[in-house]
Parts: structure tokens; C-alpha cells; sequence
């Protein structure tokens, strides 16, 4: 049989088929549009100027840092924190002293809710004011109940002390056993006491925060039993002559749009030898502050001869080393 | 309906869509970034650390005026002032001292102005025991009735303390009972507390729409 005969090519090729003057208008119309569009979404982005420059990307982590980086970083922070604000700060990077573990006393029975504390504290620490950031909040609580269920944190009465109800101040609790610490997935944050292998304890147990090594996951802000954190959703905004020029690196420097913050005992005064903020502005005399090592100081002798009746959600296990007391 | 038709429809089709997206995205329709509201800046005298009253030895030391305490330029000296009583027992405050309110302990059981002032000296306070105290001394006095509340003074732990808790580095600055309570009448004061926390978007509706910008 002899092989069939070739067929004829099945798809002959089209004819030449060019670009019609339709077809060219109509794809052009439809990319241009389509990309207008992406152009359009895409537009947010020309907003973005907060880009980190070359020295805060190369950064190192905060432990790992010699004394000369850090002198680097410090001149570094000065001249954004001037350039930004028209203010030349004076930033330090302050260390723990030796034999100091600071411990925060609560008098409940003389704190009258007036919340002063707390705008002390946004003034010491160089929150951001727009939107608000404040580390502390006052409870109202009803007497006789510490059900944190029925406390209120804003309330406007003519004036304080309302009848009736008692106030509790809430901000970090510098845990023993902090579980944001835990979580942080770039050690970002951590407790300032070490113990070695012989067991000797070194630092003063401030739970700290590197704002430069902080990503913004927020997982410590989950992990608080306390709500203490809070997160810096907007660049912060701060009027030149609200700003506090004493910083430290650690403290009160002025944060970036997208990392935590939290007390942190006023850093830059406790770890001078002075009181915190909230402490000195209480018109009553209802926060104490100390080193409870020292056997004579006012937590000393708080926690020795006081009701102290809690730390606050004792049962998470975290080990405040904030207590609160009563006077009698 | 052939096969050109149809694709000329979705064309069309897409074209409308994609220039309602461009519509709305340049429009900013769903108006975000949402404006946040601006929140005042808090009042400074919310930051004061003034004490609520000022004791005998801080008006020295500023060298102020000390004439409320210059008691002989109206009272006669040895000589203790009568002292008159309305028919409840209740002291009657002469015009002279109109603006002090007696009310120091429960139901007016401390309304004699001898348990404190010395009679014959009143430049002098004296404790129950006849023991003369002087105006800037006054701690003394108070404790000589409240004597827990003076031991937790002392120890640091009742009343206000500035400065540093490191005694190495500074002194820190303590109070004095009349700094914050004042004698005749020492419930300390309510106050108008400062504002509270404010949300980071408003809670309720009532957002007003934001300019065109």
C-alpha cells in the first residue's frame, strides 16, 4: 500500500494579521485604565518617608553593642531627635547599678483617682500626644470587690474621690517572670537581671524595650496580663516645648510609628538615683518607690509592716514587683 | 451570540470596571486614612508637683509674707482669748479667723483651738502633755495624737517625698503634715481629675466628614 498522501497542512497560517487600528485603540485603552488603576492603589506609598537610614538599619543589637557603638548610635539619635524636633536632647544609655532592685508600693487606701500620675508620666516620657499614649490607667472599682470586671477607666466626675469607690492605678507590673519577654520574637524586649551560674543576681529588673530592634508583631502586647504596652499605631506627635530633653536609650527617646512601648520606671531618673514621675506629682503621697535590697528604704519597710494585699493577678504567675497596700 | 461578541462584552466590560476603580480610588471614596480627632494637650497645672498647701517652714524659706502667723499684733500676750460656744457646744469662730472651717475630728469632738495652740503663747502650738512646739516644728505635734501615721511618716512611708530615693546621689526632699492637710480641718481635698484615656478613633458616630483635600 503506498504511503497516503501528505495531507494538506491543517492550519495553514493566518493570514498577515498585522494590527488593526480597533484592536490597537481598544488594548491601549484597556492598559492605560489598568494601569492608572494600579497606579492609583499603588499611590499610599508616596507617603511613606520614615525610611531608616543606612546607620539605624545596620544597627546592632542593643547587648552586643561596644561602648563606642553605642557613643555612635547615641549621636545619632541626638541629631535625628534635633532634626525632627528642634531640640537638642541629651541622650545616655544608663546601666543598672549594683545591688539595686527597684520595687514600686501602691498605697490604695490614699491613691483618690485624680490621674495626675498619668499626665506626668506622658510629659517624663515623651508619649506621643496625637493620638494619646499613657501608660497608666486608673480603675474606679466599687468598694469591697477587686473584680477587675467592674472597674471603669473613664470616668469624669466634677471631682475625685467619688464616694464609694476606691481607685487602682495599673501600668507595668516589672514582672519577676514577664511574659511579653517570652514572646518577643527578636528579643527586642527583656528584663535587665541576669543570674549567672553561681546564682548572683545582677540587674535591677526593669523589663526594657529597644525601640530600633522592635518589629511591631505586638505579640508582647498579647502576652501582658496587665494591658501595660501599648503600641505606637501613628507616628507619634509631640510639640517641641512638651518634648523632655533628659533621655535615655532605653526610656524616654522619642519613638517611631510601628514599636511598643511601656513604663519603664522612668529609666532615665530612677536609674540616676532619682523618684520616677508618677511618683512626684502625687498630690498624696500614694506611690513609693525603692530598692527593696536596701533593708532601710520606704518599700522595705512597706512590704514589712503593710497589708500588702496583692499583686495584681497573682495567679498568672508573673511575680509582679508592683504591690499594692493598704494603709490600714 | 458568537464568539467576538462575547469578547468585545467582557472588554467593555473590564474597561467600565477598571475606570470605576480608577474613579474610586482617586476619589479616596472610603476616606482613608481616617482624620484622627485632635485631643488638647493636657492642662500644665495637671503636672505641677506644688504640694496642695504650704507649711510654715516653706513660707520662711521663701521668705514670704509670715503676718498670719504674728498672733500678738491683735492678741494680748500672756493672756489666753475667751472663747465662746453656741448652745450645741460648738465653737463659734470669731470673723477675725472667718476662714478657718473647724473640723478636725468626727462630730466636733476637736473643736477647742487650746488642744493645739499654747494659751498664753500663741505663737506656740503645745501637745496635750503641756509641751511647747514650735510652728515649723509641727510634725511633733500632729504625732503626739497620731503616732502610726507619724511612725509610717518618718519611715517614708506615708506623705509626699521628691528628689532621690538613692541617698548617695541626693537628698530627698520630704513634706510636712500641713503641706497637704491643713490643721483645723485635714481631710485632704477632692480634686477635678485630669482628663482620661482617649481612644484612638472616636467611639460613637458622630464623626464629622473630613474636608476634601
Amino acid at each position: 500500500m503506498p504511503p497516503p498522501a501528505p495531507s494538506p497542512n491543517p492550519n495553514p497560517a493566518p493570514p498577515d494579521a498585522g494590527i488593526s487600528r480597533r484592536n490597537f485603540l481598544r488594548t491601549s485603552v484597556v492598559l492605560t485604565t489598568g494601569l492608572a488603576a494600579l497606579a492609583a492603589s499603588l499611590k499610599p506609598l508616596l507617603d511613606m518617608n520614615d525610611f531608616p537610614t543606612m546607620e539605624r538599619f545596620l544597627q546592632k543589637y542593643y547587648k552586643e553593642m561596644t561602648p563606642a557603638d553605642m557613643e555612635k548610635v547615641l549621636k545619632r539619635i541626638t541629631d535625628e531627635t534635633e532634626k525632627q524636633y528642634g531640640l537638642r536632647p541629651h541622650v545616655r544609655d544608663l546601666k543598672p547599678m549594683d545591688g539595686v532592685e527597684f520595687v514600686y508600693c501602691l498605697n490604695l487606701t490614699r491613691c483618690i483617682g485624680c490621674r495626675k500620675c498619668v499626665h506626668a508620666c506622658v510629659a517624663e516620657n515623651n508619649q506621643s500626644r496625637n493620638p494619646e499614649i499613657q501608660y497608666i490607667r486608673v480603675l474606679k472599682l466599687p468598694h469591697g470587690s477587686l473584680d477587675l470586671e467592674k472597674a471603669e477607666h473613664d470616668y469624669n466626675p466634677e471631682k475625685v474621690p467619688e464616694k464609694g469607690f476606691f481607685y487602682m492605678p495599673v501600668q507595668c507590673q516589672q514582672c519577676k517572670n514577664p511574659p511579653c519577654v517570652k514572646v518577643c520574637p527578636v528579643h527586642a524586649t527583656w528584663q535587665e537581671m541576669e543570674v549567672d551560674s553561681a546564682g548572683k543576681r545582677k540587674g535591677d529588673g526593669i523589663t526594657v524595650i529597644d525601640y530600633d530592634w522592635c518589629i511591631g508583631c505586638r505579640y508582647c502586647e498579647a502576652a501582658c496580663p496587665y494591658w501595660a504596652r501599648r503600641f505606637n499605631f501613628t507616628k507619634p506627635e509631640i510639640p517641641k516645648e512638651r518634648l523632655n530633653p533628659d533621655m535615655a536609650y532605653l526610656g524616654n527617646r522619642p519613638r517611631r510609628q510601628g514599636v511598643m512601648e511601656k513604663c519603664h520606671f522612668c529609666i532615665q531618673r530612677t536609674r540616676a538615683g532619682r523618684y520616677p514621675a508618677c511618683l512626684e506629682v502625687c498630690p498624696t503621697g500614694a506611690r513609693k518607690f525603692g530598692n527593696i535590697l536596701d533593708p532601710n528604704s520606704e518599700v522595705s519597710y512597706i512590704l514589712s509592716t503593710k497589708r500588702v494585699f496583692i499583686q495584681l493577678k497573682e495567679e498568672m504567675g508573673t511575680s509582679p514587683r508592683f504591690f499594692y497596700y493598704f494603709d490600714v | 451570540m458568537n464568539s467576538q461578541t462575547r469578547t468585545r462584552l467582557a472588554l467593555t466590560g473590564l474597561i467600565l470596571a477598571f475606570l470605576a476603580l480608577t474613579t474610586l480610588f482617586l476619589s479616596n471614596w472610603s476616606r482613608r486614612p481616617v482624620r484622627l480627632t485632635t485631643i488638647p494637650l493636657v492642662n500644665t497645672n495637671f503636672l505641677d508637683t506644688a504640694t496642695v498647701r504650704r507649711s510654715y517652714a516653706d513660707l520662711v524659706r521663701a521668705g514670704e509674707d509670715l503676718s498670719d502667723f504674728d498672733c500678738s499684733v491683735c492678741h494680748e500676750k500672756g493672756k489666753a482669748p475667751p472663747l465662746r460656744y453656741d448652745t450645741n457646744q460648738n465653737l463659734i469662730v470669731p470673723k477675725e479667723h472667718s476662714d478657718i472651717v473647724m473640723g478636725h475630728g468626727r462630730h466636733g469632738r476637736n473643736n477647742n483651738c487650746f488642744n493645739c495652740h499654747n494659751e498664753t503663747n500663741l505663737e506656740l502650738l503645745q501637745t496635750r502633755d503641756g509641751h511647747a512646739v514650735k510652728f515649723a516644728d509641727s510634725p511633733a505635734l500632729c504625732g503626739s495624737c497620731h503616732g502610726p501615721t507619724y511612725r509610717d511618716w518618718e519611715a517614708g512611708a506615708h506623705g509626699r517625698i521628691s528628689g532621690y530615693w538613692n541617698h548617695d546621689l541626693g537628698a530627698p526632699q520630704r513634706k510636712q503634715c500641713v503641706n497637704c492637710h491643713n490643721p483645723h480641718s485635714p481631710p485632704f481635698p477632692g480634686r477635678q481629675p485630669a482628663p482620661g484615656p482617649h481612644p484612638l478613633r472616636p467611639m460613637t458616630a458622630s464623626v464629622e466628614p473630613e474636608p476634601n483635600h
